[in-house]
């Protein structure tokens, strides 16, 4: 067996023990996965049967407007959050030191790091929308699934890239979680992850700017009824597309020194 | 081939020299310590070993590959115990010696290394419920797993206590049978003493001593001491002659001698035969925490 066929199986394998560690670690599991799916079922239950007329006699269930922005938001809770606090972690305690001291190539780790965490957001996008639509009457609409999953894929591997860049600027992992709450709750208030209010121009503007509105915008794009085509929204896609390189240039300083000497 | 040779290394950090132009060599089957206290660079100089750090000048070979270029090739062949190191704690021994062992290409049997450390009894339990001995034993299991040639064992029994220090010892010491090269750093004179080959003495950044734990700093060279009270001060003039130098505070006589055994005799003979009581008699050699003392100039700081 070749040395990559060799490699690509030790990811295979990592990945198998990440997910082993990440289930296990309960509070970890409640906060990433769990609470976009509390927050479907708060909203679901407070707007319970409520649904809006879209004209020519249709109507839509009011929790398909929050279900976007639960799904923005998860993609955010299992990729930066669970990657930042996660990573932070495993640098203070000394496990990436160790990792780098054995054969295991870093590139093949991180891999495994991240298919890990892309095995969560999968799952966390198959239970909202399960749940939403099933029991909840989120209206998912086929037509633009392509972009629905689309954005959130690229949304994800933004995400993913960012939360392991930020690891550097984090003093040590007890401030990990406050220093990825800091970087991302304000900004879901202007991002329009949840509502839409009427913001002063500055702060949609600094919104538009960062990551989380168009992933939220490019979601919500693709659950409005109104959307023709496939539901790519291009500006959105291409303001995470800039996003990711940046997150990606973060990531690879990151990993040139990932362990504390 | 030796399995680590160092010559003239250099490291520093800003202005601080913490490593300056060290130079030795490992045999290949050899326990090497490097011995020194806080701060003298130990840490330093291994961490450039093992890959970890990048050295200024000088020129390093472990198993003939230089540590520098980070090769995969050199982490195949070397196990590492650092001195504090984490571990994915949600998981069990068994799991974490199996998901380290696929990283190497020759890997030790899961079983086979539980056994050898001593945990059957806690296969199945995580990491995180291990007490802090159970701890290093997991640690020296997974630096063990890929079959090493050469093992780095940074300070190995920091915070044991003592029944569990021998017991590492135990398993260092059944490590050496198997014929591993075994480099060891710690700040333990009897850990040095018990385990090691050889011993090098590292302050402020330099080598000051290497040599075999006897005979390390001229020990075996160095005169013993015969210190015993006579009942009264006047009775220190009528001792009989031995070769050394007799120092007398009033009642209390120390003999350095490099004679020990004659002049014991003409003491003791002398006692005996005029009925002196010779009180708190002893003869001591000096011990390698005296020669360790003395070569790190820590003498004056030591409690005594």
């Amino acid at each position: 067996m070749s040395r990559l066929r060799r490699d690509l199986a030790l990811v295979g394998w990592q990945i198998l023990y990440e997910q082993r560690a990440f289930w296990r670690n309960r509070a970890g599991a409640f906060f990433v996965f769990l609470l976009p799916v509390i927050f479907l079922v708060l909203f679901s239950s407070i707007f319970q049967h409520q649904s809006i007329g879209i004209g020519g006699g249709r109507s839509i269930t009011y929790v398909t407007f929050f279900v976007p922005g639960i799904l923005a938001y998860g993609v955010i809770a299992t990729t930066f959050n669970n990657m930042a606090i996660g990573t932070a972690v495993l640098r203070d305690d000394g496990v990436l030191k160790r990792v780098a001291g054995t054969p295991l190539p870093a590139w093949a780790y991180i891999s495994a790091r991240i298919g890990s965490t892309i095995v969560v957001t999968a799952l966390m996008t198959v239970v909202v929308l399960l749940l939403g639509h099933y029991a909840y009457g989120a209206d998912v609409r086929t037509a633009t699934l392509p972009g629905l999953l689309v954005t959130l894929a690229l949304g994800a591997a933004t995400f993913t890239a960012l939360g392991i860049g930020i690891v550097r600027y984090v003093a040590n992992a007890e401030a990990a979680p406050a220093v990825a709450n800091a970087a991302i709750l304000p900004l879901t208030f202007i991002s329009g992850i949840w509502f839409h209010f009427k913001l002063p121009t500055v702060l949609s503007d600094i919104g538009k700017v960062f990551p989380i509105r168009p992933l939220a915008h490019g979601m919500q794009y693709a659950f409005n009824p109104f959307t023709r085509g496939a539901g790519f929204n291009s500006t959105d896609l291409l303001t995470l597309a800039i996003w990711l390189v940046v997150g990606l240039v973060a990531m690879a300083r990151f990993l040139r020194q990932p362990y504390r000497a | 081939m030796n399995a680590i040779e160092v010559r003239d290394l250099h490291k520093s950090y800003g202005s601080l020299e913490a490593v300056s132009g060290v130079s030795f060599e490992v045999a290949m089957g050899e326990v090497f310590c490097l011995l020194g206290p806080n701060g003298a660079g130990k840490t330093t100089t291994v961490e450039i070993l093992e890959g970890y750090r990048t050295r200024e000048r000088g020129a390093v070979s472990v198993l003939g590959i230089d540590p520098a270029h980070g090769s995969r090739e050199l982490r195949e062949r070397i196990g590492i115990v650092l001195q504090s190191c984490g571990i994915q704690t949600s998981l069990t021994v068994a799991e974490l010696i199996e998901m380290y062992g696929r990283y190497y290409e020759h890997r030790r049997g899961v079983d086979e290394l539980i056994e050898m450390v001593e945990l059957d009894a806690k296969r199945d339990t995580r990491a995180s419920d291990l007490s802090g001995g159970q701890r290093r034993r997991l640690d020296l299991a997974l630096a063990l797993v890929g079959e090493p040639e050469l093992l780095f064992l940074d300070e190995p029994t920091t915070g044991f206590d003592p029944a569990a220090r021998r017991h590492a010892w135990s398993t260092i010491r059944a490590l050496c049978q198997l014929g591993k090269t075994v480099f060891l750093t710690t700040h333990f004179m009897d850990e040095a003493q018990t385990l090691a080959d050889r011993v090098a003495v590292m302050r402020a950044g330099a080598i000051v001593a290497v040599d075999t734990p006897r005979a390390l700093g001229g020990r075996e060279l160095r005169p013993s001491t015969i210190r015993f009270e006579l009942p009264d001060a006047k009775a220190a003039e009528q001792l009989p002659p031995v070769e050394g130098e007799v120092m007398a505070d009033g009642r209390s006589i120390a003999v350095r001698t490099h004679d020990t055994v004659r002049a014991t005799a003409a003491i003791t003979g002398w006692a005996l035969e005029r009925g002196i009581e010779l009180e708190h008699f002893s003869v001591t050699q000096p011990t390698l925490e005296d020669i360790y003392l003395e070569l790190t100039g820590e003498h004056e700081a030591a409690p005594a």
